[in-house]
């Protein structure tokens, strides 16, 4: 078991006031809360935020810890509780707490966790109609599942790994990760979710099964966009590809089709391909957007055309918009 | 196969699917008075606002925006108008993020560096 320092994560200093404490924590806890924060870990840190201040906001809680973080902390970064360790401010006696203990590490309930993991009498924070003898429906867990786009284009078939809180045999609740393969349906966007029925926690006392609801992410795609249904491709074309018009050759997400680009088009000019969006029911479209690119080096008699060309076109301002 | 490697077939949320009252509590774990107090500062909306509130039913967006709120609410300790204006500003971030992103993307993509 690793050692968790929750001064460093706190990132204070072993003689922090209570009051530095608290003002770490709350400035941390906004910075890293997952419903705020961008950052990949942003879950873990969160957790990591919770036990720690749980730990060190309590004078008895961190005697103890100071204790332990004296004596039971290896040179490799290992722990064990010396022999005969025992909290005497548990979770278990240790009175009302706002804090779900059940997301807290090994080290946490190794070190405090003296019978708090009952599956009837915990309390995840107190917002009512939750609470131990009743038949109760299980958590419904909520996860997000990213992917490529070809993927949610096709639909696929992805293991989802969550974890999941049930009781075990003494009726103790444990933390049991879980791992499902699941068939995407085809057309699946950004932001969708799937319901996964009786896929969550289990009911207790004869409670129904909660919901697995996974929320689908969609991965960048470094060729096109996404705009609700429909997809969104740049299309490169030479100048004489936009001035002449053209047919050619599109990809779209899965395939390739042919496309007329009329006479007389410039860069930013959209060409909507009906259909070739995001299927389903009403399947989006395919819009391409055109941009003319110069080649990077020209043929030997280039020089002699453009200038012919800058002669025919010499009435031709492209810069009228700036008045010069 | 084991039980804890299973292929199942999946129920897609379609967007008429719908929640009442009685079950977003359920699921929410919170009493309707706090579901009502939601709706009453905008924070969540019944698919129809009628007067009969045990009719109302929600999609799957307020069932998420319920719990969004219940954990800023025990985690930051807000208020209800706060929350409220919380909501509003993390919704205006997220959109704002998207669009940077999208933007961003297609920026590149003009530019040639793709």
């Amino acid at each position: 078991m690793d050692f968790k320092d929750y001064y460093a994560v706190l990132g204070v200093g072993e003689s922090a006031s209570a009051e530095e404490i608290k003002k770490a924590y709350r400035k941390l806890a906004r910075k890293y809360h997952p419903d705020v924060s961008k950052e990949a870990d942003a879950d873990e840190k969160f957790k990591d935020l919770g036990e720690a201040y749980e730990v060190l906001k309590d004078p008895e809680k961190r005697a103890e810890y100071d204790q332990l973080r004296k004596y039971g902390a290896r040179a490799d970064g290992s722990f064990e509780p010396p022999p005969g360790w025992q909290s005497a401010s548990g979770f278990g006696r240790g009175g009302y707490t706002e804090a779900d203990a059940r997301q807290f590490s090994d080290f946490f309930e190794e070190i405090f966790g003296g019978g708090r993991r009952s599956a009837r009498g915990f309390d995840t924070g107190g917002f009512g109609g939750f609470r131990q003898g009743h038949s109760m429906r299980g958590e419904d867990i909520h996860a997000r599942l990213p992917l490529f786009l070809e993927e949610a284009f096709n639909g696929c078939e992805k293991q989802v790994q969550f974890k999941v809180h049930e009781a075990d045999e003494q009726g103790r609740l444990v933390a049991r990760n879980k791992t499902l393969k699941v068939k995407i349906p085809a057309g699946m966007r950004d932001g969708q979710h799937i319901r996964l029925k009786g896929q969550g926690a289990p009911g207790v006392g004869g409670g129904e099964n909660g919901d697995l609801f996974i929320e689908v992410e969609l991965a960048p795609h470094p060729h096109f966009t996404v705009e609700g249904h429909d997809v969104v491709l740049t299309l490169p074309v030479a100048p004489w590809e936009a001035a002449l018009g053209a047919t050619i050759t599109v990809p779209t997400v899965d395939s390739k089709v042919n496309l007329k680009i009329p006479p007389g088009s410039n860069t930013g000019r959209r060409l909507r391909l009906k259909g070739k969006g995001f299927p389903g029911k009403h399947p989006g479209d395919l819009i391409v957007v055109l941009q003319v690119v110069m080649p990077e080096q020209h043929a030997g008699q280039a020089e002699a055309l453009y200038r012919q060309l800058a002669e025919a076109e010499k009435n031709f301002n492209p810069r009228s918009r700036l008045h010069v | 196969m084991t039980p804890k490697d299973q292929i199942i077939t999946i129920d897609v949320i379609e967007p008429q699917a719908t929640f009442s009252l009685r079950e977003i509590c359920e699921r929410g774990h919170c009493h309707a008075e706090f579901v009502i107090k939601l709706v009453s500062y905008g924070i969540i909306a019944p698919l129809e606002e009628t007067a009969d509130i045990p009719q109302w039913s929600f999609d799957l967006g307020a069932l998420a925006r319920l719990r969004k709120a219940q954990r800023l609410q025990r985690d930051f300790r807000m208020n209800l108008p706060g929350l409220a204006m919380s909501l509003e500003l993390l919704d205006e971030v997220e959109s704002m993020r998207r669009e940077v992103d999208r933007l961003n993307r297609q920026l590149r993509q003009l530019l040639g560096e793709w």
